[in-house]
């Protein structure tokens, strides 16, 4: 079955990449957008840091790794998670979802792995440069170890993203003009740009459990920044977990109150 | 025929907000964004200043500063990339090019309409953020009275290069992108990562020279009189030529696009 899944969601990646090929003069100009919206955010952090040496007890080069984090896992989120979903969107509007159901496979996996927007590729690409570079300028020593760690921070980060991601989709069920959900996320996910300690308290809690976005940048950058880790590294994996868990029964319980367009 | 067209704008806006009060928890979700992103950076400048000042700007200014940029980027936001640019790419404009007015009235419609139906949630939100925060306010008379009509330029401003890059979709499939590289550069440049008196050297000679920060940053200074004499005239200068060359690529574009539009037979 898992393999049946997998050479089908290669399929629609194939005819994805297939499809952005068809207009390369759009992927150059993509590129030059990741460029510049990459060049501003690093002129952020580097304003911010002409008038201070550190920010929430983070110094410019930690800063940078974290920006890399975050633009890694915003470009790895459009490219991969929110094409598929935000079509859940649109189809259950239309009543076009039907046909997703009847197709012999779990809706689930349709809902989440057809489409992908290839040319998000360059902003993976272009936060791994940063987050290389930052690393390099810190001179911090990578243990194997550090490296496993954080590999398997930023896995249940995009989990937690995931999870939120198909949450908010699942909205969708009950009501039909749910808002943009790209526009949603992104709108407290910005606050990962920046390490969670700058905000004052209350909002620290708000990002780390209600809108977990702590887990997703500062809990791997401080792993892999070697800072010293704080106790949510040992949550968020349990976070991630239970956070899928939940988003998956939800959907379940949303995909059953489904009554198509026809109403 | 001037007092035609009002009175089709009239009924054009009066339809859009009919047709967005409908939708107003979306609108809402919509205009967080214009509140989230100040508090962003409230928060890290009052950090980051502490019991000091950068610029001239100590802790309460920055709180000032970016309580008044939440109401002033919400009201000269552009919205013509997510409104306008969807219909010319699936050929919905064509209705509306039949219509005794120019398709841009309607766009300007929407724009006031969302405004206008936000207000109501926005509103309370700014005055609670006012009176937790409750920053020191010294009123300097000459910027408030010039205050309109720099945030009117501001958003007239905003509104046609919106309208321009909105009209980038009838070259390209991708006008978003091209929209995404404003904003980007708006962040820096016009006003929301810092005020422009923050930023250092280079990137503040750009600010003061760029239409970025008079589609936002600028009116706010105005308010709050931080720019004052030389400097304040000079501002509005710039401000009214950009509004102009706006206008100008404006039209431009859309004379260049509406052929394009026919050609292609959307």
């Amino acid at each position: 079955m898992i393999g049946r899944l997998a050479q089908i969601a290669g399929a629609y990646f194939r005819s994805a990449l297939q499809e952005e090929f068809a207009y390369r003069g759009d992927l150059f100009g993509n590129v030059i957008r990741s460029v510049l919206n990459l060049g501003t955010a690093i002129g952020g952090v580097v304003v911010i840091f002409s008038h201070t040496e550190t920010l929430g007890g983070w110094t410019l080069g930690q800063t940078l790794s974290l920006l890399g984090i975050f633009v890694f896992v915003n470009g790895f989120v459009a490219m991969f998670m929110s094409p598929s979903l935000n079509r859940v969107v649109e189809e259950v509007r239309e009543g076009t979802f039907d046909y997703v159901l009847m197709k012999p496979v779990p809706a689930l996996f349709l809902a989440s792995a057809r489409r992908f927007a290839v040319w998000h590729v360059s902003d993976i690409v272009l936060g791994a440069i940063v987050l290389g570079v930052a690393l390099a300028g810190l001179d911090v020593r990578a243990s194997g170890w550090g490296v496993l760690l954080f590999v398997a921070l930023l896995a249940c980060g995009v989990t937690i993203v995931y999870a939120i991601w198909l949450a908010l989709t699942t909205l969708v069920f009950w009501f039909v003009r749910v808002a943009n959900v790209t526009m949603i996320f992104n709108l407290f996910f910005q606050t990962g740009r920046y390490p969670i300690e700058v905000y004052p308290f209350w909002l620290r809690q708000l990002l780390t459990f209600v809108f977990p976005v702590a887990f997703v940048t500062t809990v791997p950058a401080q792993a892999v920044t070697g800072r010293d880790p704080s106790w949510l590294v040992w949550v968020a994996p349990v976070i991630a977990v239970v956070a899928l868990l939940a988003a998956t029964r939800f959907w379940r319980f949303g995909l059953s109150r489904y009554t198509s367009a026809s109403s | 025929m001037r007092s035609r067209t009002l009175a089709g704008f009239a009924s054009l806006l009066r339809a859009e907000l009919a047709d967005l009060f409908q939708y107003r928890i979306e609108m809402f979700l919509y205009g967080l964004w214009q509140v989230v992103n100040p508090i962003i950076y409230l928060v890290i400048w009052s950090t980051v200043v502490g019991s000091g000042d950068i610029a001239g700007y100590d802790r309460d200014d920055f709180v000032l500063y970016y309580l008044v940029f939440m109401a002033v980027s919400h009201l000269t936001l552009a919205i013509e990339v997510y409104t306008m640019a969807p219909s010319i790419q699936t050929g919905r404009l064509s209705p509306h090019m039949l219509r005794p007015l120019h398709p841009f009235w309607r766009a300007g419609a929407l724009n006031i309409a969302y405004k206008a139906v936000n207000l109501m949630f926005l509103v309370p939100i700014w005055i609670g953020l006012a009176l937790i925060l409750r920053p020191a306010f010294d009123p300097d008379w000459l910027g408030i009275a010039l205050f309109l009509p720099s945030m009117v330029m501001a958003a007239s401003i905003s509104f046609l290069i919106g309208s321009c890059f909105a009209m980038f979709a009838f070259w390209t499939t991708r006008s978003m992108s091209f929209w995404d590289i404003w904003m980007s550069l708006t962040l820096l440049l016009g006003g929301q990562v810092a005020p422009v008196a923050v930023l250092p050297g280079v990137l503040q000679q750009a600010a003061v020279i760029l239409p970025m920060r008079y589609t936002v940053g600028f009116p706010i200074e105005v308010a709050l009189g931080r720019v004052q004499g030389a400097e304040l005239a000079a501002g509005l200068a710039i401000q009214a030529g950009w509004t102009v060359a706006a206008m100008a690529a404006f039209v431009v574009l859309w004379r260049a696009g509406v052929k394009r539009y026919g050609a292609v037979g959307a």
